[in-house]
């Protein structure tokens, strides 16, 4: 019985010729990541060097942290939970990076998120890096296991396989299909485990919609998701690559725990009820149509990417965003940013009255322009939650960025079919 | 994070009552209310733990009490502040048919026992006297009836062993 790709990447990084599904054993990440949060970096950093008396890191290398959060305020707290991340990762000789976007996707343009990594942080939507086939995942506090150790003890998880075919109707995205799945297999549909996207209709999707799609595995209980790496995850790797690396394939006759397929013309737009995004408050986006909303958000480590501002600016192109509705942009990069610009794509956002913010991670928890008791917003953040952006009585519904766009003009949910029909 | 408070590791067989039976998909934040989960203050947290399903929780916990899950339990993204609570009250394991990944790990990091043990959450009501050998995976329910789940490995039992993550990487890893 052969390997999958999470198997393969797993027993390289364990030093092993091979590992299987339910091994547990230490495995050293290529690349331990975090972002700078108060309460989970500045304790880690203060334990590594006051409790476990670590003065030198042997391999800085491998340690990794951005400042992506509460970059929008300036006061004095936000300012000194910087200023501490600056200092530690100074002293440990850690690269920083600062203000480039969303650590998630920024770990890609860096270069970090190579085919065959092993890589880990305290947050799940690391997972994200599966779109360029490295497995990533997020261990929460176990995170300073890797710090202290260079290793972390893993139950090596299951597979279950996807295999995508077709190509997604216009007004459709990877957004639109993870809740999808999530309807059909339940929120611990890949309990555990990781999902494997494969076949020609993941060859055929963007390098975007895969981080996308990648970035939500969490909602289906999986513990990450990979894409077998092609050639445009190659060829993004080979241009941004900062060292070697090993691509994975999976075996042909690799052990699944389940096959699923999937012909993305057949998926449909998406609509998670406010709360969570468990399988029965997902719905069809006309069953919600009507409901109105007064704020709208494009971007989060999910959702913000150049693909996502095409989509958006290819429903607002011509009309407006309705009165008395919001609609933020957020781009989850400054390299992302920048070509938005240089494509024309926030010109048509503006003249649709949407309003373009600085990248970072600051609308999707709440953080800028928190939502006001009895708000509805329709978002592409990852997380709706009770409070989540914001009050507690504010209603979070989460869509695609052409759902989220096409209810900004509409007022009200909507779909972009149905604004591309208007 | 660091607010938590220090417990020490449980006894090999944890007897005591179910205090609560919770259903699939629980969000374990919904135990302190979304409102309260950034607190690590026991003394507030214990005014709102479980308000909205028993106000008398509190009062009737005991030390070695338990809490029962259904599937996935644990769903959404967890908070720590809730399970502070409730060990702060004597909780000393959570039994669940399934658990979420983020939370396991992250309370497992605190060692608490999460034991995963199928038809847990239909075999027992509130109230019910039990005994769990979290190393076997075992719950005797004191009626001749015995429920086996999966043991956990051999890494997170010396986590649970030692009082949590911290405290065993402390043991291995501190160069002081």
């Amino acid at each position: 019985m052969g390997h999958t790709i999470a198997e393969k990447i797993l027993a390289r990084a364990a030093g092993r010729d091979s590992v299987r599904a339910g091994e547990s054993l230490p495995v050293r990440p290529d690349y331990m990541i975090a972002y700078d949060f108060p309460g989970y970096t500045d304790v880690m950093f203060r334990q590594m060097h006051d409790d476990f008396g670590i003065r030198e890191l042997d391999e800085p290398g491998r340690y990794v942290v951005f400042i992506d959060h509460m970059l929008t305020k300036g006061n004095d707290k936000e300012q000194q939970v910087h200023q501490v991340t600056r200092d530690w990762c100074e002293f440990y000789g850690i690269e920083l990076h600062e203000a480039r976007g969303i650590g998630h996707q920024v770990m890609a343009e860096l270069g970090y998120a190579l085919p065959g990594n092993f890589l880990i942080h305290f947050d799940g939507h690391i997972s994200g890096a599966g779109a360029f086939g490295a497995l990533g995942w997020g261990v929460r506090r176990d995170l300073l296991e890797a710090w202290v150790s260079g290793q972390i003890f893993l139950d090596v998880p299951a597979t279950t396989r996807f295999e995508l075919t077709g190509e997604f109707a216009p007004g459709v995205d990877s957004r639109d299909l993870v809740h999808q799945i999530i309807a059909d297999h339940g929120a611990d549909g890949c309990a555990h485990q990781v999902m494997e996207y494969a076949g020609p209709g993941a060859r055929a999707m963007s390098i975007d919609r895969r981080q996308g799609l990648c970035g939500m595995a969490m909602f289906t209980g999986a513990v990450s998701a990979v894409f077998e790496p092609d050639e445009a995850a190659l060829a993004y790797a080979r241009r941004v690559a900062r060292t070697g690396f090993t691509p994975q394939q999976p075996d042909a006759d690799a052990d699944y725990v389940a096959v699923h397929s999937y012909d993305l013309s057949q998926v449909r737009p998406r609509v998670v009820l406010p709360g969570s995004a468990r399988a029965a408050n997902t719905r069809d986006a006309a069953e919600l149509a009507g409901t109105p909303v007064t704020k709208a958000f494009i971007g989060s480590c999910a959702s913000g990417r150049i693909e996502d501002i095409r989509a958006a600016a290819l429903v607002l192109d011509g009309r407006q965003v309705a009165p008395g509705v919001e609609l933020n942009v957020v781009p989850t990069s400054e390299a992302v940013h920048r070509q938005a610009e240089e494509e024309g794509l926030f010109d048509v956002l503006r003249a649709a009255g949407a309003k373009i913010a600085r990248s970072s991670c600051d609308f999707c928890f709440g953080y800028q322009k928190p939502l006001q008791d009895g708000e509805n917003c329709i978002s592409t953040g990852v997380l709706n939650i009770s409070g989540r952006m914001g009050s507690t009585q504010a209603n979070i519904y989460l869509g695609s960025a052409f759902t989220v766009a096409a209810s900004a003009v509409a007022g009200a949910i909507s779909s972009a079919e149905e604004v591309s029909r208007s | 994070m660091s607010a938590a408070r220090d417990y020490p590791p449980p006894p090999d067989v944890i007897r005591g009552r179910v205090a609560w039976v919770f259903g699939d998909d629980f969000d374990i934040d919904l135990v302190i209310g979304v409102e309260n989960i950034k607190s690590y203050d026991a003394d507030f947290l214990r005014s709102k733990v479980m308000r909205a399903y028993d106000p008398g929780f509190a009062d009737r916990v005991q030390p070695g009490d338990v809490i029962v899950g259904g599937r996935n339990f644990g769903y959404g993204h967890p908070h720590y502040p809730p399970m502070v609570a409730l060990r702060d009250l004597g909780i000393a394991a959570v039994i669940a048919e399934s658990f979420s990944p983020g939370f396991w790990r992250g309370e497992t990091y605190n060692g608490v026992p999460l034991i995963t043990v199928p038809g847990i959450a239909t075999a027992v009501t509130t109230g019910d006297a039990i005994a769990l050998d979290w190393r076997a995976a075992t719950v005797d329910l004191g009626d001749g009836r015995v429920l086996h789940g999966t043991p956990p490995s051999a890494r997170v039992v010396r986590v649970i062993e030692a009082g949590g993550s911290l405290k065993l990487l402390l043991a291995e890893h501190a160069r002081t």
